[in-house]
């Protein structure tokens, strides 16, 4: 099987990730030609023409990656981009201007970081981003320790990284895990603000991949709010954003119920009215399942009169996982059903109500649908941080 | 037939697999421009549908009463799909219909299955591409995993990206299960370990290697994190609107290397095409898509990105 391209494809995300490495210009420029849009690749290349002491032509790596971040409205990363062309060459008033209108102009203000950063006029953003400093963290590392003074805002360039946010007992100052959250690229880390107090660090932040990030120091970061008011203004919107987000995390549990038509093979116990009667033992499979109830296709074995007198019974439902080792035991009610014609066959879907199902059944029905709550939570960080406009 | 290892012989054909979880994501759609850019290429291509559960590829063709299905071969009306292909319009492009009346089948015997699927490999093509359905039943993830190019299609959508990491998770985990199944030493520890209840709070690929690494079973552990990192899916976004949407492929890939301990390749996107749901509508084959056509265009370097020409 022809797989070259597939192998190319992975190896230009681990060139970008850092987990591979290429030192030959040569290599690289012919890795440029088959993906010339690739704002990720140009900025490895300008690392690597940096190292090999290519200055000009880093710079223009640089700057065509700062530009092809921009059209992908990555403003952080274009940013970062341009700072390292300027580390080179320092930029003239009107080349600072071009990238400033540059990033107005595709400005799409999706996230809290991209207003953070285009909220402020030529001035403050130049002000702003000449006090940052670019930071990389192997996988693994420890970034931010429980404990430690929060003096240093960071912004995630690229990578991702896991908080694990702790409180102390009372008694002995012993600590406690209280929740792990993702951090991804276009997040912030920091707890800084208000200016004022002095807070110290409730949490550990340690790298999942290997990461990029870009930090202001503390009072680098006053000196600048002290001379330009509306930075200040931003900085306190940025930190308000970061507390709507952790109260905007309980509409997520509801946006994550959503029902899902995933087939899954289920057992059926129908019982009867009369007492005494066997139960109907039939399999099906759901065409339609949430946390609520399910839309199942019993199998040609249901043949017992027509469809409408399956209403109101009660079931019992084994839901097969494709693990193969686990099966969920739910009680429920059949709320609606209608008559199908199957193999040659009259059948039925009917419509269940769920009623009852342990805490232990209802959670892995939903990490069957859904995945772990980390799961969950690391692809609604990533859809926030990289798709909602 | 061995995933990524074609021990076939020399002129069996190459089986690119389209899922994805959610319905409605284009798979179809997807499959067909595939098989028809193949075809073009002078590629011998054959396309399958495989959505046991509601076949419709042979509409979206142009076909509205397909003279064989796969349903005739299941009933043993026929002894190889070759005698079920039917030709298109298109060069080099002939079609295996689902048929929609094999509701049946959407749970076929495993022996059914195997039979299938050892029969992918025997039709006289040079691909074949594989409508695989919405879900995620076993049939659907058997199907995906015994195929060279695995497919997923997603759309820019909250629900379709958490479909298409499921549908990538329960791959995994199916395929976790297939290898402990063989490996008599594996199966308890693997058990435990892949129980949703279990009370060692399990919850991830990379930790249940971890699990059986620390229950003594590091040479076990190796060979299992190999298997699952052949996996390698191919994520294309499909129905893009702009070029943030693009990124709907990214989440998936990023959230399956790090709880699957796998590596997906995000492919490439194709942009929202009104004209194709006119088509679709009005009942004309898609094949007549113009080929000026933006989406038809974004699937030709998808293609060509599969083909690694």
């Amino acid at each position: 099987m022809n797989d070259r391209i597939d192998k190319q494809n992975s190896l230009v995300n681990r060139i970008i990730d850092g987990s591979v490495t290429i030192d030959s210009v040569t290599k690289f420029e012919d890795l440029l030609k088959a993906f010339p849009n690739d704002p990720g690749l140009h900025r490895v290349y300008g690392d690597l023409l940096k190292k090999e002491k290519s200055a000009n032509a880093a710079a223009d790596a640089y700057g065509r990656s700062a530009e092809l971040f921009i059209e992908s409205g990555m403003t952080l990363q274009a940013i970062v981009s341009k700072l390292l062309e300027w580390q080179i060459f320092k930029p003239s008033q009107q080349e600072e201007q071009a990238f400033c209108s540059a990033l107005y102009e595709e400005r799409d203000e999706e996230s809290a970081v991209q207003r953070f950063f285009t909220g402020m006029t030529y001035p403050e953003i130049m002000a702003f981003i000449t006090k940052l400093v670019l930071e990389k963290f192997p996988a693994g590392g420890m970034v931010k320790k429980f404990g430690d003074e929060e003096n240093t805002l960071y912004f995630v360039v690229s990578g991702a990284l896991e908080e694990t946010a702790y409180h102390r007992l009372e008694t002995g100052g012993r600590i406690q895990k209280k929740s792990t959250k993702d951090l991804v690229e276009n997040d912030f880390f920091g707890e800084l603000y208000p200016f004022d107090e002095e807070i110290v660090s409730q949490s550990d932040i340690k790298t999942i991949t290997r990461v990029e990030l870009v930090k202001i120091s503390k009072s680098n970061l006053i000196h600048v709010c002290r001379k330009n008011p509306n930075v200040k203004l931003l900085v306190g919107n940025l930190y308000k954003s970061h507390v709507e987000f952790v109260e905007k995390e309980v509409t997520m549990t509801v946006r994550k119920t959503a029902r899902q038509k995933l087939p899954t093979q289920v057992n059926l116990k129908i019982f009867q009215d009369e007492t005494g009667k066997a139960p109907l033992d039939l399999v099906g499979f759901t065409e339609d399942i949430s946390l609520g109830g399910a839309r199942v296709v019993l199998g040609t074995k249901y043949q017992t009169g027509p469809a409408d007198h399956l209403t109101g019974k009660h079931v019992k439902i084994k839901i097969s996982l494709p693990t193969a080792s686990v099966s969920l035991t739910i009680l429920g009610t059949i709320v609606w059903s209608k008559e199908l014609y199957l193999e040659g066959k009259t059948t039925a879907v009917v419509g269940v109500q769920f009623n009852e199902m342990t805490d232990t059944d209802r959670r892995a029905l939903e990490e069957y649908h859904y995945g772990s709550a980390g799961e969950q939570n690391l692809i609604w960080s990533l859809w926030d941080s990289l798709m909602v406009k | 037939m061995r995933e990524e290892q074609n021990t076939e012989m020399e002129s069996a054909p190459i089986i690119w697999a389209v899922g994805g979880g959610k319905g409605g994501v284009g798979k179809s759609v997807l499959s067909i421009i595939l098989a028809f850019w193949l075809a073009r290429m002078g590629k011998r291509t054959v396309l399958m549908d495989v959505d046991l559960g509601g076949a419709n590829l042979h509409t979206l063709m142009g076909i509205k009463n397909p003279p064989r299905t796969l349903n005739d071969f299941i009933a043993r009306k026929f002894k190889s799909l070759e005698d079920i292909c039917i030709d298109t319009e298109a060069k080099n492009l002939r079609l295996i219909s689902g048929s929609s009346e094999v509701l049946s089948l959407a749970n076929p015997h495993f022996s059914q299955k195997v039979k299938l699927i050892n029969h992918f490999s025997r039709l006289d093509a040079d691909y074949v591409v594989i409508d695989l359905g919405a879900g995620t039943s076993f049939n659907v993830l058997d199907f995906f995993l015994a195929a060279h190019k695995k497919i997923i299609v997603l759309t820019p959508e909250p629900t379709s990206i958490q479909n298409a990491y499921i549908f990538v998770r329960n791959a995994v985990y199916r395929r976790l299960s297939r290898l402990c199944s063989k490996s008599p030493s594996l199966q308890p520890l693997v058990k435990i370990a892949m129980d949703p209840k279990n009370e060692f709070k399990i919850r991830t690929v990379k930790e249940l290697l971890e699990f059986i690494q620390e229950s003594g079973g590091k040479d076990a552990a190796e060979p299992l994190e190999k298997e699952i990192g052949e996996i390698r899916p191919v994520v294309i976004t499909n129905m893009v609107k702009d070029s943030k949407e693009k990124n709907a492929g990214r989440i998936v890939q990023i959230v399956a290397e790090k709880y699957l301990m796998i590596q997906s390749t995000n492919l490439g996107s194709v942009y929202y095409d009104r004209q194709i749901f006119a088509m679709v509508s009005d009942m004309i084959p898609l094949i007549r898509l113009d080929q000026s056509s933006h989406a038809f265009a974004n699937i030709y370097d998808v293609t060509t990105n599969l083909l690694g020409d």
